[in-house]
């Protein structure tokens, strides 16, 4: 026993559990991140099956959100963050010259921690992101890609008849599925997710966990959540991370009733944070 | 309980403390809101006070024999014999005929001709070659009465005003204002003149095209160019030791002197592009370099104020640099750069010491035709009727201070009602 | 509580929670001590043919049932208030079922207290005592054990108590066989002899229980579930390496 007092020196690269699918959507290998001179992610090597939902779990500044936005190049805008390793999506290197920033985030879209709808009407919102990439020649065509987003978010009985009204009028939890819907609407095949439910009620919460569920059929999702008991009801796996270092990766009802590693164990029991 | 009741003492002590501090800096508030505001009502009641008879002409209407005999002249039509006529002696005649104590000594004569405008003769010359059928009738007419009438009319009495008409000459404008020929009217000729030599006869006109001309300029130049930097500089310019230094100087810039400005203006634009002086459109340039450095600030202001949830938000979709910028980083900065170049060009319009140095100052009489004709500015001609000895130039140079701050005024209205209506599209 | 315990269970950052669950076990200790003396008394009753003890025995099952309600409610209350997870949400569902048998141990001793006051009435029945002490001597030390490993965490002898239950069906067996004899030798004593039978029954299901809470101890400490598996596999599975 005696695993509740030592914590054993976190090993570079090691992760225990299970982190790897024979037929993975991303296959992350060696993912090293550093922010100028401090290395934000240690090694980490991870693959991400094909339409499963996973969490990211970890305490504040344990680098799952550094790693969640190198999964869509956002850290590329922060000058002093560079990346390094083997990032696919399906088998092509993320960060090779010749892909595309702009092609890679429609197909691996984001959702942020505070709903942040654009200033327009729900309608633009919506609109936005296939007016962008030239996915509707007509007008109706766009009409009915607005609808089908909308209805798969989970919106569009609330919102169907003010669609040109300004969509910061809506409530919080309306917002943020008007921004899963604004994601979807450019059909994305992964849809990265940054803490979507932390700044919401425990009703808009539950619906969008709900809406997670429901879009895991169709998308890969990667959530990063503090809540544990959220990564528990969405996720089918579950991913510690530790100071930068995956500790543990494992289905999530293993994860939370019997952890392999102490870090995770000491996290999910509530003895450090 | 004892501890507890002594805390709850302590407190409430303190909050009377806290409550007399908050009380007193309050008050400070007030009247230093009271002192601005004073200050701010002297300035105004006392240019309005100097100013508001600015807005006011002194006529004399007369009814004009105009006997082709006495002012030798026989065709209308003919130019040059139109050019040797004499359009005085009807004037004088319908003055002698007002004021029938005048003799017709010269020195009478002359008293009398100095109470009409000096262009009087002119504006009779030009209404008859306009109509040569007027020859040979009588007509009601009104004309400018001379400038240190229009002083007397206005300013009898008060000390300010030296009064530089004879006993004589006030005797008869006493009468004339009885018998209602000598008149009161509001000023038109401010709006539709250019500068004078006489002050009755100065308007504003010219300035103001002058200033709208080079405002133009300013702004068709500056806000293009000054939005483009600083989108450059906020969102695509690497972070570098040249970015840095580029910053700190365009911060310094913002706080060179003026007439700094001009300088450069004249030594670039004037003596080394060889383009003439006091043009609007070399003054909108000089302006322009001046307004930069604020509009560069102000829109840098705006696009940091830009949530970068909403850039963000964009990139997460896929929205190439370029597009975050210009579907979303342009317009939620859009009200806030309006706003910094609108107060920017405000200060440039109220800007006298750079238009100097590159000969904005002559005098002008003619209301400027284009960007390339010799014109003056408001602040300019402030300056210069300020400066000049004739006494009805003061009060047209107050005048001619509360156009320029109508037009500051409606420019920071413009402003705001831009601002307004810009915010509210979401 | 042991010190140990107190390591395992004791460090959240919420003081509040280690006090739950430390309330929690200690009164599933509580409740075992309880059920344990309700064994031993049944089955001196039985053996001593005291017609009191075994009124007591029957009685003092209320407050074994008074108990389990306790715990589960409380069990419950932490699931609601502090959504336990990984060794906390296994000790807290193990708790629940534990209770569970500590209750069957509970009404089996009961059963074991009317066979004896049914029999004291009849008089003294030498015949398949031996068994039955011998037996329940077993039982109440496998029970014993079981709480012990529970209350010190120890698995190795949970796994003993699990090996432990392998011998008592032997033993059963063995008894039953022998009892059989008498009753084949003198049909006279058939009817007693099926009471004592019962008896070895209820003594039998008790060493079942104890196992069950010896599995649910390993099930708690190892994050391993060894229901419905021999004990060989049960200690392969418990040996698979972990970090």
């Amino acid at each position: 026993m005696n695993m509740h007092m030592e914590h054993p020196e976190l090993e570079y690269g090691k992760t225990v559990g299970n982190a790897f699918s024979a037929d993975p959507k991303f296959s992350l290998r060696d993912v090293e991140v550093y922010y100028g001179d401090t290395q934000a992610i240690k090694g980490i090597s991870l693959d991400i099956a094909r339409n499963e939902v996973i969490s990211f779990i970890g305490p504040s500044g344990c680098g799952k959100s550094t790693f969640l936005r190198c999964l869509n190049r956002m850290n590329d805008s922060i000058d002093i963050c560079s990346v390094r390793g083997r990032l696919e999506l399906d088998g092509r290197d993320l960060y090779d010259p010749k892909q595309d920033v702009v092609e890679l985030r429609a197909r691996v879209g984001m959702v942020f921690q505070k709903p942040n709808p654009f200033p327009k009407s729900i309608y633009d919102n919506v609109a936005y992101g296939p007016r962008i990439h030239g996915l509707a020649n007509r007008k109706a065509e766009l009409d009915e890609m607005v609808e089908n987003s909308l209805r798969k978010a989970g919106l569009w009985n609330e919102v169907k008849d003010r669609l040109d009204r300004p969509a910061t009028g809506l409530s919080g939890g309306q917002q943020q599925r008007l921004c899963i819907a604004r994601t979807i609407a450019v059909s994305p095949e992964v849809v990265l997710m940054d803490e979507p439910c932390s700044a919401l009620d425990p009703i808009a919460t539950a619906r969008i966990e709900e809406l997670i569920s429901e879009l895991s059929e169709n998308f890969t999702i990667i959530i990063v959540t503090h809540s544990m008991q959220q990564a528990a009801r969405v996720s089918d796996r579950t991913a510690y991370f530790h100071l930068g270092h995956l500790v543990e990766v494992n289905e999530t009802n293993k994860v939370f009733t019997a952890p392999e590693h102490s870090l995770t164990e000491s996290y999910i029991t509530g003895r450090f944070g | 309980m004892t501890d507890l009741n002594t805390q709850a003492e302590l407190v409430r002590r303190s909050l009377k403390r806290r409550y007399r501090k908050e009380r007193r800096f309050r008050a400070y508030g007030i009247v230093a809101v009271g002192v601005a505001l004073l200050a701010l009502i002297t300035l105004f009641s006392d240019i309005i006070g100097k100013g508001y008879t600015g807005f006011l002409k002194t006529t004399v209407t007369l009814e004009v024999n105009l006997d082709p005999e006495l002012m030798y002249l026989d065709d209308a039509s003919d130019k040059d014999a139109l050019r040797m006529a004499d359009f005085k002696a009807p004037l004088l005649a319908a003055l002698r005929q007002e004021l029938p104590d005048a003799t017709t000594s010269r020195e009478d004569t002359r008293a009398l001709g100095g109470l009409l405008s000096g262009y009087a003769a002119n504006e009779l010359q030009d209404r008859v070659a306009a109509d040569p059928s007027l020859l040979g009738t009588r007509q009601v007419m009104t004309f400018l009465a001379h400038g240190n009438v229009d002083v007397y009319n206005k300013h009898a009495g008060e000390t300010a005003y030296s009064i530089k008409l004879t006993p004589q000459q006030q005797q008869w404008v006493d009468t004339l204002k009885a018998n209602n020929v000598v008149n009161t009217e509001f000023n038109d000729i401010l709006f539709v003149h250019g500068d004078s030599r006489e002050p009755a006869n100065a308007g504003v006109a010219g300035a103001m095209v002058g200033s709208l001309l080079t405002m133009l300029v300013t702004l068709l130049l500056s806000f293009p160019i000054g939005v483009s930097a600083a989108i450059y500089l906020e969102e695509f310019a690497p972070q570098n030791r040249l970015t840095d230094f580029i910053e700190v100087n365009i911060n310094n810039l913002a706080a060179v002197p003026s007439i700094i400005f001009g300088l450069l203006g004249l030594a670039v634009f004037i003596n080394l592009f060889g383009m003439p002086r006091s043009i609007p459109f070399v003054g909108g340039l000089v302006l322009t370099l001046m307004t930069l450095p604020t509009i560069i600030i102000a829109s840098r202001a705006a696009i940091k104020s830009v949530p970068p949830s909403i850039r963000e938000a964009a990139e997460g979709i896929g929205a190439s640099k370029m597009q975050v910028v210009m579907h979303h980083v342009l317009p939620l900065a859009m009200p806030g750069m309006l706003t910094g170049s609108i107060i920017g060009m405000a200060q440039a319009l109220g800007e006298t010491a750079p238009l100097l140095l590159i000969g904005m100052v002559a005098f002008i009489v003619d209301v400027p035709d284009g960007l390339f004709d010799a014109a003056t500015v408001l602040p300019v001609q402030i300056f210069l009727w300020a400066g000049s000895p004739e006494l009805g130039f003061i009060e047209r140079a107050s005048a001619a201070i509360m156009v320029l701050l109508a037009f500051l005024i409606s420019m920071n209205a413009l402003a705001i009602w831009l601002r307004k209506r810009l915010e509210r599209r979401w | 509580m042991t010190t140990k315990q107190e390591q395992v269970y004791g460090d959240h950052i919420s003081q509040q929670f280690n006090e739950d669950l430390s309330d929690l076990k200690s009164e599933f200790l509580r409740m075992g001590g309880l059920v344990e003396s309700q064994l031993n008394d049944a089955v001196r009753a039985l053996i001593d043919n005291d017609g009191h003890l075994a009124e007591k025995v029957r009685a003092g099952e209320r407050v074994v049932d008074q108990l389990e309600m306790e715990i589960d409610e409380e069990a419950a209350r932490i699931i609601v208030r502090r959504q336990p997870a990984a060794r906390d949400l296994r000790l807290v569902v193990a708790v629940i079922k534990m209770v569970a048998d500590l209750e069957r141990v509970g009404d089996e001793a009961k059963k074991i207290a009317e066979f004896a006051l049914s029999l004291s009435e009849e008089g003294r029945a030498p015949r398949g005592y031996v068994e039955v002490r011998y037996i329940s001597n077993h039982v109440a030390t496998m029970l014993h054990d079981a709480l012990d490993a529970f209350a010190r965490l120890d698995w190795e002898l949970a796994l003993r108590v699990m090996r432990e239950d392998e011998r008592v069906d032997e033993e059963y067996q063995a008894a039953a066989r022998a009892l059989l004899t008498f009753m084949m030798e003198d049909p006279r004593n058939i009817s007693r002899c099926m009471a004592v039978m019962w008896v070895l029954r209820a003594l039998e299901r008790v060493g079942d229980h104890a196992c069950n809470i010896a599995e649910n101890v390993i099930f708690m400490v190892k994050g391993k579930d060894v229901r419905h598996t021999s004990v060989e596999e049960a200690e392969k599975l418990i040996h698979a390496k972990r970090k």
